[in-house]
């Protein structure tokens, strides 16, 4: 058996990969709910010592994965275009999940909750060295308080060709207005990497 | 075991009551070690299944052919049959072992370019 890949069968759609990050309580199942319908996925993930004290093993010796949620949702673009979003789990323990989710994604989206902005210094660390084209969205909270997209940018430090925006994560005209910014970035940086 | 007629083993909030790992006789890691993305599309090859094979069908190795009439996406599928990737992708792997799925390539012959995909990605995202 050479290869799974069959050449008699040929895609009647293609599908995209876009990570939704942030920190706990961001707004990324908001966010993917308001464009898409969430749809809940169960993963099992290799056992690493971060889940020691909190995965009971007792009985189970040779159990070496454990069950994490995720949530995606996928928004079908004209006939043949598909794009799922998937929440990457936001807390550290779950961080070594990250590498499979971002395997071979167009791009990504970091929520920021402004209130608790160093919750998303690891997702923003993650794609600076993953040179994955990502955007900062702001989610802009009820009572949280008002930033301005630059002053953001400076408190995250962020390279000039990272686009922030605010956003509603509950609207969809907001999520849209996000996810086209994404786009955009992901081909300025697409078309620079091929001149270089 | 068997299950109740009609019914599967379910508890209210809790999921299935057998195991994950139940359902892929114990196995973790798809056969033929390849990690399926989860954006690969599969579909069924339509190709009958040998004697020998089919006596080792699973249940959930038939709802995943019956799914798979139509291209579907891994994640898609997981979501479907309320399985976990991974042992969606163990049983994958059993059966395009056996032929009866395919993996459709990414990049049929005379696709369009990254840019033009991005561009239709744009113009989709607008019309929404």
């Amino acid at each position: 058996m050479g290869s799974a890949h069959s050449d008699a069968v040929t895609a009647v759609f293609s599908a995209h990969k876009i990570l939704i990050a942030g920190g706990f309580g961001s707004g990324k199942t908001t966010l993917v709910g308001a464009i898409s319908e969430v749809r809940p996925l169960r993963t099992e993930e290799a056992l690493t010592t971060a889940s020691i004290g909190f995965d009971d093993l007792t009985g189970v010796g040779g159990k070496t994965t454990t069950t994490v949620a995720l949530d995606f949702g996928r928004i079908t673009l004209g006939q043949n275009v598909s794009l799922y979003l998937f929440g990457l789990p936001g807390q550290e323990r779950f961080s070594f999940m990250w590498d499979e989710l971002a395997y071979g994604a167009l791009g990504a989206v970091v929520l920021a909750d402004v209130r608790r902005l160093g919750d998303c210094f690891p997702s923003v660390n993650y794609f600076e060295a993953r040179r994955l084209p990502f955007v900062v969205a702001i989610n802009c909270f009820d009572g949280a308080p008002r930033y301005e997209a630059e002053e953001v940018r400076a408190a995250l430090d962020l390279a000039s060709d990272v686009p922030v925006v605010l956003c509603d994560a509950r609207n969809l005209a907001s999520v849209k207005q996000v996810l086209i910014t994404l786009v955009r970035a992901i081909s300025v940086a697409r078309a620079r990497s091929s001149r270089t | 075991m068997t299950v109740p007629p009609g019914g599967t083993w379910r508890r209210r909030g809790s999921g299935p009551v057998v195991r994950p790992y139940a359902v892929t006789g114990g196995r973790t890691e798809p056969a033929d070690g390849e990690v399926l993305d989860l954006v690969a599309i599969v579909v069924a090859t339509g190709q009958s299944v040998d004697a020998d094979d089919r006596m080792r069908l699973t249940p959930e190795h038939r709802r995943i052919l019956t799914v798979c009439r139509n291209q579907v996406t891994v994640a898609d599928l997981g979501a479907d049959l309320g399985l976990p990737v991974g042992v969606i992708r163990v049983l994958l792997a059993d059966l395009i072992a056996q032929g009866a799925i395919a993996v459709v390539p990414k990049r049929p012959a005379g696709e369009r370019s990254g840019q033009d995909v991005l561009q239709e990605i744009l113009n989709g995202l607008r019309a929404l």
